[in-house]
């Protein structure tokens, strides 16, 4: 058990500097910040024209933008990483010695978990420099919306594992996750379309259509990081404790059953590409 | 050392792997022969338990080998047909990786004296993007080697190498086999395999179609022995003597050389000599042909003969 910790450890430390060492992770971070600036910039002219602001959360939604751009990079590295190495060959080089699919995707959760959090603490010092420079409070609420943060992004990175763990080749994990999230959103925007007509005018065909949308929906909502993330922070506007303590669980609960299945997946599908 | 019972592979109900049976005893040095497509890379995947086997049992090194049996696959030592790296890390930073994981002591000594072996000292701090072929080969053995393994397997070791690089990598491996690793090759090669390895295995169409040394599978795969001999004068006289001798199954002559066919049922060498000094003629040398493993190896696979071993047909 603790020299499977130590393979783990060893793996996350390779993987971890090769992602902290590259270009591409501070371009998100840029990009996340820039665009989150942008939203700031236009909240601070509002403020300016109408001289006044009642808000008891002013910098939560630009870090939801942020959190949101980062999740996103992070669900496509994560999904892209298993599939990397099987492509490139190196996942079969590791598994001819003491490496396990076990310890190998949880050095990759871990690293990418790792990538995330240090991303929130590089967003923690903006905000506060933000809250620093233009009076807008850096407060409680913002902590428990960088705190849930952790959790959220802990989703979403096995989420990527998962699709990863399915695929061969970088192209078809690319290809998966948007096919997926393109699917999440199609149904969410058909229901909602349907949602908006009256039951009454609907024609028989198309309110068993809703009704089958709204199951899916629902299943939807158990199975999309996304999901959880919108549960997540709306927790934190809410300010309700014991929701947001809730929706930590559920993310445990999520993070657990998703890298479980990976690890089922990754056995069952070997290392070839 | 590595021993199959029944081993099968089935992808889409197409039977890759039939029923193998090997086995390789410790300290041989066993090739594994096959076409293309027949089944050794997936037997190979199967033995190191990266592709699940569909039937049948594996034993490495006196333990069933089960996917994540991480204290065996810590004794094997792999090299495959195509070498793979993190191209961003230099040798160095890739061996110390898997010297790590492999809790290899005295890691920079050992990695400093492997590398040295194969020639490479000088690229260790070499990024592994700009090795070339023959070096990213010998960099596998390092790797391969870096944990002291007690089995070696191969698979094709030296395919797409220059002579030179090839003659590296043979040494090595009988280095590494009097040392005492047990080696297992899986080649193509059969120049190769025939100046390395003691016993063969014979696969084709996932069916393991012999297993024995070297020169019993020859032997068995002959019928008649060719036998050269060069004669003190031309042999247009022998021609009737040599037509009359039952154990001859055929003979061509050319001025004082003749090359006779002889039956395997037994030794007939000297009843032949006595016969061509019988009719006058003095032999200067007399040599037996043999059958190369090439020519043993398309017999058996392209007739798909049947000489499995006396274990295999239980006797």
């Amino acid at each position: 058990m603790a020299n499977q910790g130590r393979i783990t450890k060893i793996l996350l430390k390779r993987d971890l500097l090769y992602s902290l060492y590259s270009w591409g992770y501070y371009g998100v971070l840029f990009v996340s910040f820039f665009a989150s600036s942008f939203i700031l910039k236009n909240f601070l002219d509002g403020i300016r024209e109408d001289d006044i602001l009642v808000s008891a959360f002013p910098l939560n939604y630009p870090l939801y933008i942020t959190i949101i751009i980062i999740s996103l990079y992070l669900v496509l590295i994560s999904a892209i990483s298993i599939s990397r190495e099987r492509e490139q060959g190196t996942l079969e080089v590791l598994f001819y010695g003491p490496v396990t699919s076990k310890n190998f995707l949880m050095a990759k959760f871990w690293k990418d978990f790792f990538l995330g959090v240090i991303s929130l603490g590089f967003t923690a010092v903006y905000f506060f420099l933000v809250s620093f420079f233009t009076n807008l409070g850096f407060t409680p609420g913002l902590v428990r919306a960088l705190i849930m943060g952790v959790f959220l992004i802990s989703c979403v990175v096995s989420f990527g594992l998962f699709i990863s763990s399915l695929t061969s080749r970088v192209r078809s994990s690319v290809i998966t996750l948007i096919a997926v999230f393109g699917a999440f959103l199609a149904i969410q925007f058909s229901y909602s379309t349907l949602l908006g007509l009256e039951k009454e005018s609907l024609p028989t065909s198309l309110f068993y259509i809703r009704e089958t949308l709204q199951l899916v929906f629902k299943g939807i909502n158990w199975v999309s990081p996304f999901a959880y993330l919108s549960r997540g922070l709306d927790s934190v506007l809410l300010d309700n404790w014991s929701l947001f303590f809730t929706n930590v669980l559920y993310c445990v609960v999520y993070v657990t059953v998703f890298l479980s299945l990976s690890i089922y997946i990754m056995n069952r599908r070997g290392v070839k590409a | 050392m590595i021993q199959t019972e029944n081993l099968c592979k089935t992808y889409n109900d197409l039977m890759v792997v039939k029923d193998l049976n090997l086995k390789v005893e410790k300290n041989d040095i066993y090739g594994f022969l096959g076409p293309n497509g027949a089944g050794k890379t997936t037997t190979i995947m199967m033995l190191l338990g990266l592709v699940p086997k569909s039937g049948g049992k594996i034993y490495l090194l006196g333990n069933e080998m089960k996917p994540n049996n991480v204290e065996l696959k810590r004794k094997i030592g792999v090299v495959s047909e195509n070498q793979y790296f993190y191209r961003d890390m230099t040798a160095s930073e890739y061996l110390n990786f898997f010297g790590e994981i492999y809790e290899v002591e005295n890691r920079q000594k050992r990695i400093d004296k492997l590398m040295s072996a194969v020639g490479l000292e000088k690229e260790k701090n070499k990024n592994l993007g700009a090795y070339s072929k023959g070096m990213q080969q010998k960099l596998a053995f390092v790797k391969a080697l870096l944990h002291d393994p007690e089995l070696l397997i191969l698979d094709e070791p030296v395919a797409n190498l220059d002579p030179t690089s090839i003659k590296q990598i043979r040494d090595l491996i009988e280095e590494e086999h009097e040392a005492g690793r047990t080696v297992f090759v899986s080649s193509h090669l059969l120049s190769e395999v025939e100046k390395l390895c003691k016993k063969v295995g014979i696969i084709n169409q996932g069916k393991l179609l012999a297993e024995d040394n070297m020169d019993n599978i020859k032997r068995k795969l002959s019928d008649t022995v060719t036998i050269r001999i060069e004669l003190n004068q031309e042999a247009q006289n022998l021609e009737p003597v040599l037509s009359n001798l039952p154990f001859i199954q055929g003979f061509q002559c050319k001025e004082n050389k003749i090359e006779v066919q002889l039956k395997t049922d037994r030794d007939y060498r000297k009843d032949l000599s006595e016969a061509i000094f019988n009719s006058g003629y003095i032999i200067l040398s007399m040599q037996a042909k043999e059958m190369s493993l090439e020519e043993a190896f398309i017999t058996i696979t392209q007739q798909n003969i049947s000489l499995l071993t006396d274990r295999g047909n239980g006797q």
